[in-house]
């Protein structure tokens, strides 16, 4: 309740954490909401799906490994559903595709899926108001995570929405994403400027998943991190592409736009510090993928401690 | 990987700052950003004041001609 109240109070942007209940508010959600809706509906909305397809397409070379066949999965901030049209129908008969944006949700229509899909409209951070607890075999999550306010809340909720023994297997940005663009606006602003402002988002880092994940509880953890490079004309096509995808800054708080003579330094000095030889500039996507389980008897468990029969010393 | 997209249309005002910062005013951007360059571990305001002022007036001339 008071979470929810927090939340009603920190959606207009300006004022983040004014009373500073329930968790740090980064994100502006609902501008996040416009922005993805927005994009969906642009007419080159599927030009930009090549990041996302490109992770969708690592993520199931992760799920493939599973041997395991599923009735339903839970594709969660599903965007256009980039993960569920790779699913074989052999692997899960139906998908739930859960996102807050309507229209991402629906862009693509079903026949462009090999499963059965089920669309719900509704805020990834609020899971377990859309699904009961112990209701799903397994959760995934491709690129969606990274805007979410509350990652330690909402892998709680996604363990507590899978049944035991069930599979969460995500990808989200992290660390060193569009570290080009953070770094060359913020030297274009200091130096012309004199100080920087926030554009990019604050990524979470390796370490910090795989710390959140046991801390939400997960089992069998198996945490890595890739990354996706492209190339681009210049920064402008860079931060055009960006925008398409949805994915411009929806930071909170007072929000300044950058000025043109500012963006023109950052341009150059993104060419400077970063650009290839053929002139045209790289953009780094690293992604962090988690693997869990929600712990049950069935697992396989680590020995008490001292029951070990043969010493270390005679296997080394 | 390349991205499909990025289109370069003349019509938007950004569109056009675009293009001439990295086209039209290319050696003055690339003057401005080897200052930076040189310096970059240590920028304070206006480090590179000239470099800029010499982009920055190849972009105003570029484009208030359009």
């Amino acid at each position: 309740m008071l979470r929810s109240l927090a939340r009603l109070a920190a959606v207009p942007s300006g004022s983040p954490n004014p009373s500073t209940l329930g968790p740090f508010q980064v994100f502006d959600r609902n501008a996040k909401r416009l922005q993805k809706d927005r994009a969906a509906l642009r007419e080159g909305s599927r030009t930009v799906d090549y990041v996302r397809d490109e992770v969708a397409d690592r993520m199931m070379e992760r799920f493939m490994d599973i041997k395991r066949t599923f009735g339903t999965v839970l594709d969660l901030g599903s965007g256009s559903g980039h993960f569920t049209k790779l699913l074989e129908p052999e692997r899960a008969k139906k998908v739930i595709m859960i996102d807050s944006s309507e229209m991402a949700l629906h862009r693509d229509p079903d026949s462009e899926f090999e499963v059965q899909v089920e669309r719900i409209h509704g805020d990834e951070e609020n899971l377990l108001q859309i699904v009961e607890p112990n209701s799903q075999e397994a959760v995934v999550s491709c690129l969606s995570l990274h805007w979410v306010n509350d990652l330690p809340g909402t892998l709680v909720q996604i363990r507590e929405a899978l049944k035991p023994d069930g599979l969460f297997l995500g990808a989200m940005f992290g660390g060193d994403t569009l570290f080009e663009l953070r770094t060359a606006l913020q030297l274009a602003e200091q130096e012309r400027e004199g100080g920087i402002a926030p554009h990019v988002s604050p990524m979470a880092q390796t370490r910090d998943i795989s710390n959140l994940m046991g801390r939400a509880g997960f089992s069998l953890l198996t945490v890595d991190v890739d990354e996706v490079n492209v190339a681009y004309p210049d920064m402008w096509a860079l931060m055009d592409d960006l925008g398409a995808m949805g994915e411009g800054n929806a930071l909170l708080g007072p929000r300044r736009a950058l000025r043109r003579d500012t963006l023109a330094a950052a341009s150059a000095i993104y060419s400077a510090l970063h650009g290839n030889e053929d002139g045209s500039v790289p953009a780094t996507f690293q992604v962090i993928y988690m693997i869990g389980w929600k712990p049950a008897p069935t697992q396989p468990q680590p020995l008490e401690r001292g029951t070990g029969k043969v010493p270390l010393g005679d296997v080394l | 990987m390349n991205p499909p997209s990025a289109t370069t249309t003349t019509q938007r005002p950004l569109a056009r700052l675009a293009f001439h910062s990295t086209a039209t005013c290319s050696a003055h951007a690339t003057g401005y950003g080897k200052c930076i360059l040189a310096t970059y571990t240590d920028v304070s305001k206006d480090a590179c004041k000239e470099e800029f002022a010499r982009f920055a007036k190849c972009l105003r001339d570029a484009m208030g001609r359009k």
